[in-house]
């Protein structure tokens, strides 16, 4: 099985750094040679890099009524059934993976994380509960993918 | 509605595919427009106020946070108008590469635009992801041009979003010979994919719409303007961009946080129509042909046409960086030394979407005294107000109100405000009432 790519979007407004976060946290863990990559509201420029793998691990922030820190995962098409409530990046990201779907772009699986959020103002830290969830996140994707990302 | 209907009161609270915040609002009384307002509600963003007290060198990155989509633009213009009253005269390699840098931006946002933005409205969907299951060759070749352009962006800027290559005086980084040699052979790939692209924008059916406006863009001697030329207009005038002020005046209107714009008291276009009507004939020989075999005639008064003049300066702009970059060398150096000087800095480029006029004063330890900004979205506005009072009563006052609706929003998204620039943007309001 191929390494697989792991994205986190994020901004530097306080919690919305979730997505950020949990990336920080696995560059310290993982080769150098698996591909993390850190995000803010990449739009369209988000479908080509669903491409040319067979595995993406997405995270991001969001606000599904949840407590800030809250972990949500979120297999192949599932996320279509949370439509534009699922991230703080709101239609950039749930519109980039629905026309990737249209073009047929979206890899044979796709993980996607949602870290519920509170206060995302910005040039605030992220709160206490928020790194904790990117700690525990990064903690279980690591765990997870051991027999492929090591 | 019915026909005997002939006031109504239309509103699209917050307009779609438009980049930021805005609405329109339409009153119709007794079968005739009483009231129509293009509001900008997004707040204002202060740009201007946050530039003083800094020092020149730090220009550039913080109007490229005006705009995610055209950050080339605002620092393109900045760093010029202060070489120019700095009296530096940058290399031949940092013109050529600033005018791909910039091109990349062209083909960045004027692919995200016809295919995310306007080619919806034209094939009766709501968004790029329906026109992507009628026409899903389409939209992935605009996904790849507008790539391209982002990797262009990304190539000088380090990233193509808020870039941070430009410098006063040049750039701060070369990119080596290697990734511009790959980077130049997509570009010569993609020029096919272009040219299909005008062909398949120019065959799309469009409204008949003709209106008589006047245009305003750079203009330049010898090539199609970009970062430099004189700012000119279709009824013959042209000027430096010191004399800016001279001509085009900024005005408030209460419904607005952006500043309204007229040039000799009148509405006026910019942007890729605006330039094509004053510059088709400084492109090269084989567009202009391929205009001719598509039917597209420039000068042309039809708005809805400007999608098709974006394929063509995408095309345009593929062609120029790849040429710029078919002799491409690492310089010796990237840049030249700046010693500041006091005095006012005039500069006037050609963002994505129009003329772009910045103007510092800045004091003899090189601290920017007072900033002033004025984006291609403030300048199209009245324009935009102009052309949709001539499009409705063209496309007919007692269609119904969805048929309104989108016939409006279809008007200003030809325009591509960047509302965010602007703020300073789009709901739509629509009221109809007898007196």
């Amino acid at each position: 099985m191929k390494k697989p790519r792991i994205i986190g979007i994020g901004s530097p407004s306080g919690d919305d750094q979730a997505g950020w976060l949990v990336v920080d946290t696995m560059k310290s863990r993982l080769p150098p040679e698996v591909e993390l990559i850190q995000l803010d509201r990449p739009g369209s420029a988000l479908i080509p890099l669903l491409e040319n793998t067979s595995h993406v691990i997405l995270i991001d922030a969001m606000q599904g009524g949840g407590q800030p820190g809250d972990i949500h995962h979120f297999i192949n098409d599932e996320w279509e059934n949370y439509g534009q409530g699922l991230s703080s990046h709101g239609l950039g990201v749930f519109d980039a993976l629905m026309l990737a779907k249209e073009l047929d772009c979206l890899p044979e699986t796709l993980d996607l994380y949602g870290i519920e959020i509170g206060s995302a103002l910005p040039g605030d830290p992220a709160s206490e509960a928020i790194i904790s969830a990117a700690e525990q996140l990064a903690e279980r994707i690591t765990q997870t993918w051991q027999h492929v990302l090591n | 509605m019915t026909e005997q209907r002939k006031s109504l009161t239309l509103k699209v609270p917050v307009l779609t595919r438009v980049e930021g915040e805005g609405a329109l609002d339409l009153r119709i009384v007794d079968g005739n427009i009483e009231e129509l307002r293009l509001r900008i509600f997004e707040p204002p963003r202060f740009f201007e106020k946050f530039l003083e007290g800094r020092h020149y060198s730090e220009v550039p990155d913080i109007v490229a946070r005006i705009c995610g989509i055209c950050p080339v633009a605002y620092q393109m213009t900045a760093v010029q108008a202060l070489e120019k009253l700095f009296g530096v005269e940058v290399s031949p390699w940092v013109h050529d590469m600033r005018r791909v840098f910039y091109c990349g931006e062209w083909i960045q946002s004027h692919a995200l635009h016809i295919h995310l933005l306007a080619a919806p409205d034209f094939f009766g969907c709501n968004s790029a992801i329906e026109l992507a299951r009628i026409h899903p060759d389409v939209v992935r070749r605009g996904l790849r041009l507008q790539e391209l352009g982002n990797e262009i962006m990304a190539l000088f800027g380090a990233r193509s979003v808020h870039p941070v290559g430009l410098r006063v005086g040049g750039f701060h980084h070369a990119p080596a010979l290697s990734q511009v040699k790959i980077l130049r052979q997509k570009l010569m790939d993609a020029i096919p994919e272009a040219e299909a692209l005008v062909r398949w924008t120019s065959s799309i059916p469009l409204p008949a719409d003709s209106q008589p406006f006047v245009s305003v863009a750079l203009k330049h001697d010898s090539t199609y303007a970009i970062e430099t030329g004189f700012i000119a207009a279709s009824d013959g005038f042209l000027v430096d961009s010191q004399e800016y002020d001279a001509h085009f005046a900024e005005y408030q209107q209460p419904y607005s946080t952006a500043l309204f714009s007229a040039y000799h008291q009148q509405p006026y276009l910019v942007g890729p129509l605006a330039r094509l009507n004053l510059s088709q004939n400084q492109l090269p020989e084989n567009i202009r042909k391929l205009i001719a075999e598509t039917g597209l005639v420039f000068p042309n008064g039809n708005v809805f046409i400007s999608m098709a003049a974006r394929a063509v300066e995408i095309l345009f702009a593929l062609q120029e960086a790849a040429r710029l970059l078919g002799n491409y060398a690492v310089p010796d150096s990237r840049h030249v030394s700046v010693r500041p000087r006091a005095g006012i800095a005039f500069g006037a480029t050609e963002a994505p979407r129009g003329l772009l006029w910045h103007r510092y004063e800045v004091d003899e330890a090189g601290l920017i005294k007072n900033a002033r900004i004025v984006p291609p979205t403030s300048q199209n506005q009245a324009r935009i107000e102009e052309d949709l009072r001539l499009s409705l009563l063209n496309f007919g006052l007692n269609q119904p109100d969805d048929a309104l609706r989108l016939h409006c929003e279809k008007v200003i998204r030809n325009y591509d405000p960047c509302i965010s620039c602007a703020t300073h943007f789009l709901r739509v309001n629509v009221e109809r009432s007898s007196s």
